[in-house]
């Protein structure tokens, strides 16, 4: 099993940046990954499973945020995060329905 | 620790437990359980959970159906907000391990997390705050279920923290356990504020939103001196204030002796000490302290505590309670002093901008006659047991007086032909507490047979302060010298006049203002049961000449401030206190 340890920097186009939802949407991927994640913000570092954790970013919109991974599908994981940050429903409720 | 600033309305100083009461009367409740229960608790805290995340779940998809999956979304969010496990961990271990309540553990906890989110400068994160709150209210919901109680079963002594008290939750309180009050809004003229008064104990009102920051249970100390609340004390403020109640107490020990003597200056003057009451049962604590008699029977509690227009019979039970106890003593019975918006089934006023200056009091009784001929009714019909006064409040004018004291004698008269008994001559006096009123005493003096100084609504009048505005209550001050110039005016036109009169207002209970009121002439103070004591205390230890002395030195001054810092001197000299 290959351990990949990739890290993303993107900004925060959603208009109201990251809110509850996103971080449930975050949570649900990282849930389902099987690497480690990690979102980090200008004054938080967050665990990606950690629903609590990710409330506390306060990253708004324009505001630049890191993702970490670690793990076996680590560079894929961080492809479906990525979209999430950018407020677009469909990525939203796609990432929720995923079980 | 953090202090938190208020207005003070009820003097003392009170250290417990926080007892929480949220915007929605929602009751958080105590701190502990017992090391044997925690087994019980746990599983308690398992139910709640499961059933709250039940609700959300059927809340989620419901909502998803009708509005569509991303408004169903935020319930997920809180759905595993709920069942997160570092949640359920965090709140196993404080029950565990610290033996907290479910209720307190899962308060606190989420109130944490809820300050984490509004201390952060963003509104958007400040409202993630209100999701948190969500979560917590029907977590508490679920763990509460039938126990969910107001504040009208108390079982074991608190202060009590609240966005606001209803009149109805602050009537039906049990004395012995509510140590203290504090809200969040109101001001001096609350409700809050005259029942803490009536109960005599400390309260503070007006601090702003603060209830998201404490739990149930928390330490809490009420400084009703000085307007503070202090939320989880350190232990050098909790050791200063232990140190002051002590005090008071002590001090209370030792006035009690003085009950049986008589309030006399140091050359002979006897002075009346009366009792302000709202409740029937305050009539105890007058007793208790000695006083002359009732100076003041606020009637509006009756009016307050129920959802119904109370009957004739309802007022003449209060009454003649009062009456029996204060036997043969003067009893001032005040007719209703309120607004519409406080009198059950009346509707609201259209145009009610400024109530202050609206339809109140005894212009709401002259526009409502069968309102107010009931209580006079049962006013007269106890007259006949004791020694009762009719007083009129809010008195602005001569045709008001007149139109009152008409509406009076025509109850009479229907008295008269049902041949029931009362007494025909009782004294019946008004309020001087409009500056209308002081300017025109001269005529009214003609008319009545008593008057009564109410300083709380003359000083608002005054100085156009409403002192329930917490943005302008700093200039609400009885020591202005244009309140004292008024008082002095209505002191002269009565007592030239030799018509007796009274003052019932906060200042007449306020030892500061005692030499100065004594030394214009005031001969007859009426105070919170709790401040007859201390006033009687200053009453003996003070000449008239020297009094005298002091109220030509206040006159002559200009400002408030000044004038309040030299009667405080001069009262501390009297009383021997070095302090200044």
């Amino acid at each position: 099993m290959s351990e990949q340890k990739v890290s993303r920097s993107l900004v925060v186009t959603d208009p109201s940046g990251v809110h509850v939802r996103t971080a449930t949407a975050i949570q649900a991927v990282a849930r389902r990954s099987r690497s480690e994640i990690q979102v980090i913000s200008a004054c938080h570092k967050a665990k990606g499973t950690d629903i609590w954790d990710l409330l506390a970013l306060a990253a708004p919109c324009g505001s630049t945020i890191t993702l970490e991974a670690a793990g076996p599908d680590a560079g894929e994981v961080l492809d479906a995060l990525a979209p999430i940050f950018t407020g677009d429903e469909t990525v939203l409720l796609a990432a929720l329905r995923k079980k | 620790m953090q202090k938190l600033q208020g207005i003070a309305v009820s003097p003392g100083v009170a250290i417990g437990e926080a007892l929480v009461m949220d915007n929605e009367g929602f009751r958080i409740p105590r701190r502990f359980v017992a090391r044997d229960a925690v087994v019980d608790e746990l599983e308690r805290l398992d139910k709640a959970v499961e059933a709250a995340a039940w609700e959300i779940a059927r809340n989620r998809d419901a909502v998803a159906r009708e509005l569509g999956a991303q408004y169903g979304a935020i319930f997920e969010a809180h759905l595993q907000m709920l069942q997160d496990s570092r949640l359920h961990d965090e709140l196993e271990e404080m029950i565990r391990q610290r033996h907290y309540s479910p209720e307190y553990a899962v308060s606190r906890t989420l109130r944490r997390y809820a300050q984490v989110f509004q201390r952060i400068e963003s509104s958007y994160l400040a409202e993630r705050a209100n999701d948190i709150f969500d979560i917590e209210k029907r977590l508490l919901r679920h763990l509460l279920g039938h126990r969910r109680e107001g504040i009208a079963h108390l079982t074991s002594p608190v202060l009590i923290l609240a966005h606001n008290l209803t009149p109805s939750e602050t009537a039906n309180l049990d004395p012995k356990f509510a140590r203290g009050f504090v809200t969040e809004v109101g001001g001096p003229g609350s409700h809050t504020a005259i029942v803490a008064e009536a109960l005599g104990i400390p309260a503070v009102v007006g601090t702003g939103s603060f209830l998201s920051e404490v739990s149930g249970g928390d330490l809490v100390i009420i400084d009703g001196d000085k307007g503070l609340v202090i939320l989880q004390p350190d232990e050098e403020t909790l050791a200063l204030y232990r140190h002051e109640a002590e005090e008071n107490r002590t001090l209370a020990a030792r006035l009690e002796p003085l009950r049986d003597l008589p309030a006399e200056t140091l050359d002979g003057v006897h002075v009346d000490i009366l009792g302000n009451i709202e409740f029937p049962y305050e009539v105890d604590h007058c007793v208790d302290r000695g006083a002359d008699g009732v100076g003041l029977y606020r009637t509006e509690f009756l009016y307050l505590g129920s959802d119904t227009e109370p009957t004739e019979e309802i007022h003449f039970d209060a009454y003649s309670r009062v009456l029996n106890t204060m036997n043969g003593k003067p009893v001032t019975i005040r007719t209703f002093d309120m607004g519409a918006d406080k009198m059950p089934n009346m509707p609201a006023m259209e145009d009610e901008r400024n109530p202050c200056l609206g339809l109140r009091s005894i212009r709401l009784a002259l526009r409502n006659l069968p309102l107010f001929r009931t209580q006079l009714r049962a006013a007269l019909r106890a007259s006949a047991l004791g020694n009762l006064q009719i007083m009129f409040p809010l008195i602005t004018t001569l045709l008001e007086l007149r139109q009152a004291k008409m509406v009076l004698a025509d109850v009479m008269e229907d008295l008269d032909e049902h041949g029931i008994a009362f007494n025909r001559d009782l004294p019946i006096g008004m309020m001087v507490e409009v500056p209308a009123a002081v300017m025109m005493l001269d005529r009214f003096v003609k008319e009545v047979d008593f008057l009564s100084i109410g300083t709380n609504d003359l000083v608002q009048y005054t100085l156009a302060v409403d002192r329930s505005n917490k943005d302008v209550v700093q200039l609400y001050n009885p020591a202005d010298p244009a309140v004292l110039r008024l008082i002095k005016t209505s002191l002269d036109v009565a007592l030239g006049a030799n018509v007796p009169i009274n003052m019932c207002g906060q200042m007449s209970g306020a030892p500061i203002y005692t030499m100065l009121l004594l030394g214009l002439g005031l001969r007859r103070f009426s105070a919170t049961p709790a401040a007859i004591p201390e006033i009687k205390n200053l009453v003996r230890k003070v000449s008239i000449d020297q009094s005298k002395v002091v109220a030509a030195h206040a006159m002559n001054m200009e400002n408030a401030r000044e004038i309040k810092s030299y009667l405080t001197e001069e009262m501390n000299k009297a009383l021997g206190k070095t302090r200044t």
